[in-house]
């Protein structure tokens, strides 16, 4: 499903986010990327959904070649992922609906189909009666279950997660975590970008770890323990 | 029990009007209002421009556009008459050209006195035999000397009432050329406006725009609904222009009428609700072409 080899990011700033990266995620997995801040987790994950194109080497997506696609090619490919942003991104001046049917929208979906999906979903992250509310009135907790939620919608084969946990309680992320492992059994690969390796205990994955934008460390684990 | 992640603060809840499907209204602010409100003007001042242009062309009975001039030949016969007609219809620009029969003549002195008591018949002698001249489209500005200078050679003359007839024609085509100017500018700066408008708004909808296309969306997904607003508001601004000329046109019927003027204000509704629209989506046009170059440029 994705292929990197000898991954290279490097930012118009100067700044080289990823070096050397070599690394395959087969379908059907669940990756967790650790590592200090300013990694490169954020960045692969951009380069992952098309957001800054490699600087060199190669990188694969879907059979996609992110680094000589073209842009229309690039959003085709993300209608297949479903991303999950650091901070939401939800649209404040939308309701939980709007927000959820977006990707909807985006692709064409019938309109009189739109609503009893967007409940469905909601439905999975607990939140089917907060349909026709704004995102100002719902917790963090809530906010993220939106994003998930819409990042859900449309049956993605990919979901990429940014720290989809940080600044949630430690009952809530686990809650979030259940979601995501529940999209993983039903067959989207998962990759998502944290610092807590606690999420582990119960919920197991493969491992790679990015040190300086270089890869640090993949281990294919079930408990910290294999972390250490 | 309480939901993990759940409620942490009460917030009052807003609620806004929405369309079948469940999407919002897009957001209808000031900068919408008062580019409505320019555009609305712009688009008045135009209609009643063009209102002028109707009034003047009716008032000077070219409406239909049937500007003929007539040659008279004093002690002519039919024979020469017939000549001096073939000679004028070899004039470039001449659209037509035809003799007016005696019988014509006699039913317009007829309508003309009325029916006073006055010998007909002694008129009708006097009066000089006629050739209609219809000018074609492509009319040059001499054509009205080639045809007095033909008259002349023929022994004819040309009415001379008939020149200022063609004068104000003229200084008409070139109020209309003036005024398709005009129309063009305002049009131009209307697009501006509007442009200007929704580029606050797509600064406004940044995030919703960046959002959509991190879904996936094609770049005329996330345009199709900003030209759509400029043209709803263009076509508004057009409509309202136009319902705004109503009282002027009703006002001043009473004084048009005794000019011999009646104005259509019926015949702009379309020009203007289109023009408004063309204009609001060209301005809309304008504006998501500057932000994708933007995207571009910073990407």
């Amino acid at each position: 499903m994705i292929q990197a080899r000898q991954l290279m990011l490097r930012y118009p700033t100067g700044k080289i986010a990823l070096s050397g990266i070599t690394l395959h995620f087969p379908k059907g997995s669940f990756i967790y990327l650790t590592g200090e801040s300013g990694a490169g987790k954020s960045s692969l994950l951009r380069c992952l959904y098309g957001h800054v194109r490699p600087t060199s080497g190669q990188l694969s997506v879907q059979d996609l070649d992110m680094r000589l696609s073209q842009e229309h090619q690039v959003r085709k490919l993300r209608r297949h992922i479903g991303i999950i942003f650091q901070d939401h991104r939800l649209l404040f001046s939308r309701t939980v609906f709007e927000n959820v049917a977006l990707p909807l929208r985006v692709q064409n979906w019938k309109p009189d189909r739109l609503v009893s999906r967007a409940r469905k979903v909601l439905e999975f992250v607990g939140l089917e009666d907060r349909l026709w509310s704004f995102p100002e009135a719902l917790s963090g907790g809530e906010q993220q279950r939106v994003a998930i939620a819409r990042a859900m919608s449309t049956r993605p084969s990919l979901i990429l997660a940014d720290e989809p946990t940080g600044n949630l309680d430690i009952e809530t992320a686990r809650r979030i975590m259940d979601y995501l492992m529940e999209l993983n059994r039903q067959g989207s690969t998962v990759i998502m970008a944290t610092h807590d390796l606690q999420l582990m205990d119960t919920h197991p994955g493969e491992l790679v770890r990015l040190h300086g934008g270089t890869l640090a460390e993949k281990v294919r684990h079930t408990s910290p323990a294999d972390v250490e | 029990m309480r939901k993990p992640g759940g409620r942490t603060s009460p917030v009052n809840e807003r609620s806004a009007p929405r369309l079948p499907g469940g999407f919002s209204l897009p957001p209808f602010g000031v900068h919408q209002w008062l580019a409505l409100v320019i555009v609305c003007v712009a688009l008045w001042v135009l209609g009643l421009l063009w209102l002028g242009m109707q009034a003047g062309s009716q008032w000077m009975g070219t409406w239909q556009h049937d500007v003929h001039f007539h040659v008279y030949m004093e002690r002519g016969n039919q024979a020469s008459l017939r000549r001096l007609a073939d000679q004028l219809t070899l004039i470039p620009g001449v659209a037509s050209v035809r003799i007016v029969s005696h019988q014509e003549t006699a039913t317009w002195l007829h309508g003309w006195l009325e029916g006073g008591a006055v010998d007909e018949s002694e008129l009708l002698r006097s009066l000089p035999g006629t050739v209609e001249v219809t000018p074609g489209a492509e009319a040059g500005e001499f054509l009205y000397s080639d045809i007095a200078d033909e008259a002349r050679r023929w022994g004819a003359s040309l009415n001379r009432g008939e020149l200022h007839l063609v004068q104000a024609q003229r200084w008409l085509a070139d109020v209309e050329r003036l005024l398709w100017l005009i129309t063009l500018v305002l049009v131009l700066a209307m697009a501006i406006i509007i442009s200007n408008t929704l580029r606050m708004t797509l600064l406004a909808r940044a995030d919703e725009i960046q959002l959509m296309r991190l879904l996936g969306a094609n770049e005329w997904f996330v345009r199709m609904p900003f030209i759509l607003e400029g043209m709803l508001l263009g076509a508004g601004a057009g409509l309202l222009a136009w319902v705004l000329l109503w009282p002027l046109i009703l006002g001043a019927s009473g004084w048009f009428a005794a000019l011999g003027v009646s104005l259509n204000g019926f015949i702009l509704l379309a020009p203007m609700v289109f023009g408004g629209g063309i204009a609001g989506s060209f301005g809309a046009w304008i504006a998501t072409m500057r932000l994708s170059n933007e995207n571009v440029a910073t990407s």
